[in-house]
C-alpha cells in the first residue's frame, strides 16, 4: 500500500521531468539556438547610422574576423531590388497559378555546406540562381499551408532540383518596378537551418552581382554571422562587437530562452506537485510501518532473543523500507513510461498534424530515472525512520508477552 | 563456577491502575544452577515463571538484586554485551509463536546468523540441528505448513545453532498435546545427555 503511494509520487516526478525535457527538445527544434554564434547587425538607432557612417562592409567584416575568440564571420546581404516569381502550371500533379514577391538573402556557400545537394554558387547572369530554403518553412507548408489549400505534401527530395521563374526588377507594386526587368529562374538546391526564415537564400555572390547590376548597394552587408571559438568566448566577442559600434540581434534567441523558461517553470511546478505526492507517500509509509511494527511486536521480541541489538532491529525495519521504496520507485518509473507511451500514441492518432509535432513529447533521461528511484528510496526510508526507532526501543520481554 | 547465580532478586510491576498496590512478583529469589544441570521451575499460572526466565535471559533488566549468568553481571553490562550474551551463550524456546512466519524452517534456524558476528559455519550447523530434531526433510517448509510439535522442534534447532551452554525453555510443551509434548521433553533430555554426560 505504501509502496503504491511511493510509486505514484515518483511516477509523477519522472513523468513531469520527462515531459519537461521532451518539450524543451521541441522548443530547441523550433528555435535552434547555437551557443557559439551571434548575428551581428547595425544598431537601428545609432547616431552614426543616421549620419550614414555606421555600416558593415568588407573592412568591418575583416575587423570582426580579427577579434580575439572569433573563429569565423559570414557576411549576409539582402536582395535590394524587387523581384517576383510567377508560376502557372503543374505543381506535383495539380494546376497552380501563383505569384509571389521574392525576398532573398545572400549567404556564403560555406555556411550552407553539405545542406546543399546541388552546387550552391553563382553561375553568372542568364543561369538559374541556386536557392536554399529553411526546413521550418517546408514544415509550415506541409502542416498548415498544404492542408488548407488542398495542396500535396512535399518532401525535401521531391523539391530539390525544382525550378521556378524569377523576374528581377519587377514588383506587383507597379511603382516599384524598375526600368529594365530581367527574366531568369531559380532552382531549389537544398534545405538548411542556415537559410533565412523570410524568403529564400541565394549565394552571396549572386546577390552582389544582381544588386550591382541594378545600381543598388552591393558593398554593404545586412548582417554578419559571427562564430566564436567556444561558447565561453561569446561574451567577450559580444563586447568587442559593441565596441565596433555594432549590435547583436538575439530576438530569436530571446524567444527560445523565454519559452524555455516557461517550460522550465511549469516543469518545476509539476515536479513540486510530484514532490508533495511523494511527501504524502512518506507519511503513508510511516503509518504503514508503524502498523507493521505494532503487528509484529512478537517477531521483534524473537529477534532480540536470538541476539539482535536495538540497532539490528532498526536496520531490519529500514532494510524493509528500502526494499519497499526501491520497488515503488521502479514501479513508478515503469508507470511513467507506460503513461507517456500511451499519451504519445494518443497524440499520434488523435491530434492534428501541427508544425513541428514531435514523434514523442517525452524525453526520459537516465538522471531523471535515477532521481525518481532515489527520491522513492529516500521517501520510504524517511517514512520508516520513526517506526524503526520505535521498533528498536521495544522492551524485548514485553514484546514477547504481547 | 555456576551457570546461574541469583541473589535476592525482586521483580515488581507498576500497578495496573493508579491507586492499587504495585505487583511484587518475585520476592528475594535466590537460585544457583550449575553447568550441566537440568532444572525445571514449577509454579501456578501467573506466578512469575516467564518473568524469571526473561530475567535470566537478559531480556528484562528492570529488577532488584544481583544476577550473574555465565559469569556475566546482568545489570552491569551494556545492551550490546547483553545481546552478545543472548547470541552466543543462550538459546531460547518459548511457549508458542517462536518462528517468523515469512521464513522457511531452515531460515528460521539460521536467524541468529544474521546478527552479531554471525555463527561460524551456520548453514551446515543449521542443517545438522534440523537433523538433530528430526526435521531434515522440512527445511524448506514455512511455519504455517508445520504442526505445533514440528514448530517447537524448529525453535529448538534454532536455539541449538550457536551451541550455547544455556538453554532456556518457557513451557515449550504448553501448546502441544500430551504425546507430542512428551516427545519434545524427550528431545531436551537427549540433547542434555549428549552434551553433559
Ligand atoms: N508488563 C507487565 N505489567 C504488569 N504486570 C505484568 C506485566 N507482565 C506480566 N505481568 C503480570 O505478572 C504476572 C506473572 O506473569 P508471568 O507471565 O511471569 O507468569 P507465568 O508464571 O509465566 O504464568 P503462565 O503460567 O500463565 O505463563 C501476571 O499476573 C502478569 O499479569
Ligand atoms: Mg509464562
Amino acid at each position: 500500500m505504501s509502496a503504491g503511494g511511493v510509486a505514484l509520487g515518483t511516477g509523477c516526478l519522472v513523468f513531469f521531468l520527462a515531459l519537461g525535457a521532451g518539450l524543451q527538445g521541441v522548443v530547441n527544434e523550433v528555435f535552434p539556438v547555437s551557443t557559439r554564434e551571434v548575428e551581428v547587425v547595425v544598431p537601428q538607432l545609432a547616431l552614426g547610422n543616421l549620419l550614414g557612417e555606421q555600416k558593415i562592409d568588407d573592412a568591418t567584416v575583416a575587423k570582426l574576423r580579427a577579434v580575439r575568440g572569433v573563429a569565423a564571420a559570414y557576411p549576409k546581404m539582402q536582395l535590394r531590388i524587387p523581384a517576383v516569381s510567377r508560376y502557372n502550371g503543374l505543381f506535383f500533379g495539380r494546376e497552380v497559378r501563383m505569384g509571389l514577391e521574392v525576398v532573398a538573402t545572400g549567404l556564403m556557400p560555406e555556411l550552407v555546406g553539405p545542406d546543399a545537394r546541388m552546387p550552391f554558387e553563382d553561375h553568372g547572369e542568364g543561369q538559374p540562381v541556386p536557392v536554399v530554403a529553411n526546413r521550418r518553412l517546408l514544415e509550415l507548408y506541409n502542416k498548415v499551408f498544404a492542408p488548407q489549400r488542398n495542396l500535396p505534401r512535399l518532401t525535401e527530395s521531391m523539391l530539390i532540383g525544382f525550378q521556378i521563374p524569377l523576374e528581377l526588377g519587377r514588383s506587383f507594386v507597379t511603382a516599384r518596378t524598375l526600368a529594365n526587368p530581367q527574366e531568369t529562374s531559380m532552382q531549389l538546391v537544398g534545405f538548411s537551418e542556415r537559410a533565412t526564415l523570410a524568403g529564400v537564400s541565394m549565394p552571396l555572390a549572386a546577390i552582389q552581382r544582381i544588386n550591382r547590376k541594378y545600381g543598388a548597394d552591393a558593398d554593404t552587408y545586412s548582417s554578419v554571422l559571427v562564430r566564436a571559438q567556444s561558447a565561453d568566448d561569446v561574451t567577450d566577442v559580444a563586447a568587442a562587437v559593441r565596441k565596433l559600434g555594432l549590435e547583436i540581434d538575439d530576438a530569436e534567441q530571446r524567444y527560445a530562452v523565454q519559452i524555455g523558461a516557461a517550460v522550465e517553470l511549469v516543469t518545476l511546478a509539476l515536479s513540486l506537485l510530484a514532490a508533495l505526492i511523494t511527501g504524502l507517500a512518506a507519511v503513508n509509509t510511516m503509518q504503514a510501518f508503524y502498523a507493521s511494527v505494532r503487528e509484529r511486536t512478537r517477531e521483534i521480541g524473537i529477534l532480540r532473543a536470538v541476539g539482535a541489538t536495538r540497532s539490528d532491529v532498526a536496520a531490519v525495519v529500514l532494510a524493509e523500507a528500502a526494499a519497499t521504496g526501491l520497488a515503488g520507485g521502479v514501479v513508478g518509473v515503469v508507470l511513467a513510461r507506460t503513461v507517456a507511451a500511451l499519451l504519445d500514441r494518443l497524440a499520434r492518432t488523435g491530434l492534428p498534424d501541427f508544425p513541428f509535432k514531435p514523434p514523442t513529447f517525452f524525453s526520459f533521461r537516465a538522471e531523471h530515472v535515477a532521481l525518481g528511484v532515489g527520491v522513492a528510496l529516500l521517501a520510504a526510508l524517511l517514512g520508516a525512520l520513526i517506526p524503526a526507532r520505535a521498533a528498536a526501543r521495544l522492551d524485548p520481554a514485553k514484546a514477547l508477552t504481547e | 563456577m555456576s551457570a546461574i547465580e541469583l541473589r535476592g532478586i525482586t521483580k515488581r510491576y507498576p500497578p495496573r491502575e493508579p491507586g492499587l498496590p504495585q505487583l511484587e512478583l518475585l520476592r528475594g529469589v535466590d537460585l544457583t544452577v550449575h553447568r550441566g544441570e537440568f532444572v525445571a521451575v514449577e509454579g501456578q499460572s501467573g506466578s512469575g515463571k516467564s518473568t524469571l526466565l526473561h530475567l535470566l535471559g537478559g531480556l528484562d533488566r528492570d529488577f532488584d538484586g544481583a544476577a550473574r549468568v555465565l559469569g556475566c553481571d546482568l545489570r552491569a553490562v551494556t545492551d550490546a554485551e547483553l545481546a552478545a550474551l543472548r547470541h552466543t551463550q543462550i538459546g531460547f524456546v518459548f511457549q508458542s509463536f517462536n518462528l517468523l512466519p515469512a521464513l522457511t524452517a531452515l531460515e528460521n534456524v539460521l536467524l541468529p546468523d544474521f546478527f552479531g558476528d554471525g555463527v561460524p559455519d551456520a548453514e551446515r550447523r543449521a542443517r545438522e540441528a534440523l537433523d538433530r530434531v528430526g526435521l531434515s526433510d522440512k527445511a524448506g517448509a514455512r511455519p504455517a505448513a508445520l504442526s505445533g510439535g514440528e514448530r517447537q522442534r524448529v525453535a529448538i534447532a534454532r536455539a541449538l545453532l550457536a551451541r550455547p551452554p544455556l538453554l532456556l525453555a518457557d513451557e515449550p510443551t504448553g501448546n502441544l498435546d500430551a504425546s507430542t509434548g512428551e516427545g519434545v521433553i524427550d528431545l531436551f533430555r537427549q540433547l542434555h545427555w549428549a552434551r553433559w554426560r
